[in-house]
């Protein structure tokens, strides 16, 4: 079943550029370091584009507009800090990092310690946030091909993991300086024209972002007929008029002052339904015209149910949803949701704006700088690429609350920018535009995640196989090593990517840049600015920090399916929300392990003095003298 | 950086000049080099500039960012204001906040270059 005939063509023409472009450019990137040396001429701006190519993934394309459809205003934090991420980069790390020459973070921390044992914890780290990060590409991924396509979320992650990985095990799309520019243009183009015609369609933001928020709960604009199938589940706000076809059997779950347990915290996973306070279960037959009752109604059976148009749309999950007023304004749901709505915000912003840095693909293509000059005006440029295109995502969130609210329904809003186009009439106009929106949409994953999977492929292939389990391996055995790392990676993300389907695309994102914040930012900026940084204190600051992330977020998840453990956060709240959003608590952890340890230990690793001039000695004076040999 | 034979061919005055004091430049470039106390003071006074200024822009962001959540509590109505038809926070930071991260980004890359050309014509 074709559901888009547009969004289709669309994803195959992306998908036969990067494919074909990627096995005509094997040719000229063979090796890492012929890579490396072809692209030290290119200049910063086009450098600029290429990194902002491969940064914006699925998260900023269709994620943040999903969350904000969602919930409104607390989302516009993660644009902004996606953005600010690279302020950070650039004022740290940019100038000194090129200086030193290391293109990786394993290759920081080895080099800075001169400890290959370093690196392999560093390996490992870069291992568990990039496949923290594949994860929300598979989802957005899962949804684009399946809601083009109409095929089952599962066989969507497939696909796209089937295709990228070829395309990364055949060598393609590695270091292609004008391939990755040109998906930067792809995916502003394709996020910001139709918007303007959406625009043009609905009305002005202005008035869109009012008529959103006056309305306390969003409403079907034309009449709707939903699919539900066994186990699929509504949440009312109030009575609700539906027509079934034939006749199906559901359970009514009223709203109950006795009986089950408040759940209040929310903090970004869906709430697990076990654990919602809800009156005695009532199972109903319903056939032709009936009325649900204000509550929860559990779905049987398969069934087609279909909606007036100005219905009060039901929500699809147990996802608290946002009214009116909380939509519109600061601490709506999603901050305040938590019960502590500032902890929670500030929490959320240090975790994305620092970290960024710490991405395991992010730092490799400032190498392609000639210099330190060269690398700031770089971060810089890609800063003001990336804050180009984030103005624009929230848009499709606002006109998606108005007018797909049908979404909510199947717990799609991640799709919303995808869908939004589509319904514009004419049919030619939405079509073309549809393809337009898959077409950046394939290029915000594919680019994201083929960078991520040549990363763990490099973890995999050169660091663990290469360097730890067959020091003497040719480098034929290395460069199969990487490819089947890559593989590896890929169906492991492909794997987990099929477990996320619930988890909204921004808040994996925002997961795997708390950790990421918590070991390698503080690793980086104590690395680069304080010579009293030693080994044991580097290291144990960077597991502990990244451990203490991650411990938090891998217990929110388990939450979602555990009752005990969702009461306990219950009655916890403050708790919960450190878990759920560690950096606040984790940052600051890591640093304090790193600069105690350090005084204590005392042991400053030899030679830091011709370190640190490396890696702050100005260009001019000519004594760079790159790590990694050329 | 090797002088070029433009500057050889100059008169005999200037050239001397120059020579001396490319002489106490080069004297400072091997104190760096061979990490003297006076070469190491040198790179620490570099760094502690430069840190000052990253500090400083990152101070700027963070206050920037960490006071509007704060200020529905400061200004209670500002999430009722709108300007040029759009809600105010909405407004603020969903586009103005952008713009001020270009400009702190572009003021911290012309102060750094600036930072290390005052530490190169030092030395040079």
């Amino acid at each position: 079943m074709i559901v888009s005939a547009g969004a289709v063509v669309g994803l195959l023409l992306m998908a036969t550029l990067t494919a074909a472009v990627g096995v005509y450019a094997r040719r000229f990137a063979r090796t890492t370091s012929d890579f490396m040396v072809a692209a030290r001429a290119v200049p910063p701006r086009l450098n600029a584009a290429a990194i902002s190519g491969e940064y914006l993934s699925a998260a900023s394309f269709l994620g943040v507009a999903g969350l904000v459809m969602q919930f409104g205003f607390d989302v516009l934090w993660y644009p902004v800090g996606y953005a600010a991420g690279y302020l950070v980069l650039l004022v740290f790390i940019a100038g000194p990092l090129r200086r030193f020459g290391a293109y990786t973070i394993p290759d920081f921390a080895e080099g800075r310690f001169n400890s290959p044992r370093f690196r392999r914890l560093a390996v490992g780290l870069v291992i568990l946030i990039g496949l923290f990060y594949t994860l929300p590409q598979m989802k957005a991924a899962g949804i684009t091909v399946a809601t083009a396509a109409g095929m089952p979320y599962a066989s969507g992650v497939v696909i796209v993991a089937v295709v990228v990985v070829s395309i990364v095990v055949a060598g393609g799309m590695r270091g292609i300086t004008l391939v990755q520019a040109m998906q930067f243009a792809v995916k502003l183009f394709a996020i910001s024209v139709p918007v303007f015609v959406l625009l043009i369609h609905h009305g002005t933001p202005g008035r869109l972002i009012g008529a959103a928020g006056g309305q306390p709960v969003p409403r079907l604009t034309a009449a709707t007929a939903f699919t539900v199938s066994s186990g699929d589940l509504w949440s009312l706000s109030r009575s609700l008029a539906v027509d079934v076809e034939g006749r199906t059997t559901a359970t009514l779950l009223p709203p109950g002052e006795r009986g089950g347990t408040a759940r209040t915290t929310y903090v970004g996973v869906p709430l697990s339904t076990s654990s919602q306070r809800i009156g005695p279960p009532r199972p109903v037959i319903l056939a032709g015209r009936s009325t649900l009752p204000a509550g929860r109604v559990r779905w049987e059976e398969g069934a087609k149910v279909t909606l007036a148009a100005g219905a009060p749309v039901p929500f699809g999950s147990d996802t608290p949803p946002s009214t009116g007023r909380a939509w519109l304004h600061p601490f709506g749901p999603l901050a305040g949701g938590s019960g502590h709505p500032l902890l929670f915000t500030y929490s959320l912003i240090i975790g994305i704006v620092f970290g960024t840095m710490g991405l395991p693909h992010i730092l490799v293509r400032f190498y392609t700088n000639p210099d330190a000059r060269a690398a700031r005006r770089t971060a810089w440029y890609v800063l003001a690429l990336v804050s180009l295109f984030y103005v624009w995502p929230p848009l499709y969130g606002v006109i998606g609350r108005l007018h797909a609210a049908q979404l909510y329904t199947t717990n799609l809003t991640d799709a919303v920018v995808l869908i939004l186009p589509r319904q514009l009439g004419p049919a030619w106009l939405g079509e073309i535009l549809a393809a337009v929106v898959a077409a950046g949409a394939f290029a915000a994953f594919a680019s994201t995640l083929s960078g991520l999977l040549v990363s763990l492929g490099g973890a995999l292939g050169h660091d663990i196989y290469g360097r730890w389990l067959r020091p003497a391996a040719s480098a034929r055995a290395r460069s199969r090593a990487f490819r089947v790392g890559a593989l590896l990676a890929g169906a492991v993300a492909a794997a987990l990517g099929l477990s996320v389907e619930h988890f909204d695309i921004s808040i994996l994102v925002g997961w795997a840049f708390a950790i990421a914040a918590s070991s390698f930012f503080p690793l980086l900026v104590l690395g680069i600015w304080w010579p009293r940084l030693t080994l044991l204190g580097a290291a144990a600051g960077a597991a502990v920090g990244g451990l203490a992330a991650t411990a938090g977020i891998v217990i929110t998840m388990v939450a979602f399916a555990s009752q005990p453990l969702a009461q306990l956060l219950d009655t916890h709240s403050a708790l919960a929300v450190v878990l759920a959003q560690p950096a606040i608590v984790t940052i600051p952890l890591a640093f304090l392990v790193m600069v105690v340890l350090s005084l204590v230990d005392g042991r400053v690793p030899a030679g830091v003095g011709s370190t640190m001039l490396q890696l702050h000695a100005p260009d001019r004076l000519g004594l760079r003298r790159d790590y990694v040999p050329e | 950086m090797p002088p070029t034979s433009a500057r050889r061919s100059t008169s005999d005055a200037r050239v001397a000049t120059h020579e001396r004091d490319r002489e106490h430049a080069g004297r400072r470039l091997r104190d760096l080099l061979e990490q003297t106390q006076v070469g190491t003071v040198f790179l620490s006074a570099l760094m502690r500039r430069q840190l000052r200024l990253s500090l400083a822009i990152t101070a700027a962001f963070l206050v920037g960012l960490g006071v509007q959540p704060l200020l529905p509590e400061i200004w209670p109505s500002y999430g009722d204001t709108s300007v040029l038809g759009l809600p105010l926070p909405w407004l603020v930071l969903g586009v103005l906040t952008y713009p001020g991260l270009v400009v702190l980004g572009l003021l911290y890359v012309r102060r750094a270059e600036g930072i290390d050309d005052d530490f190169t014509d030092l030395l040079q």
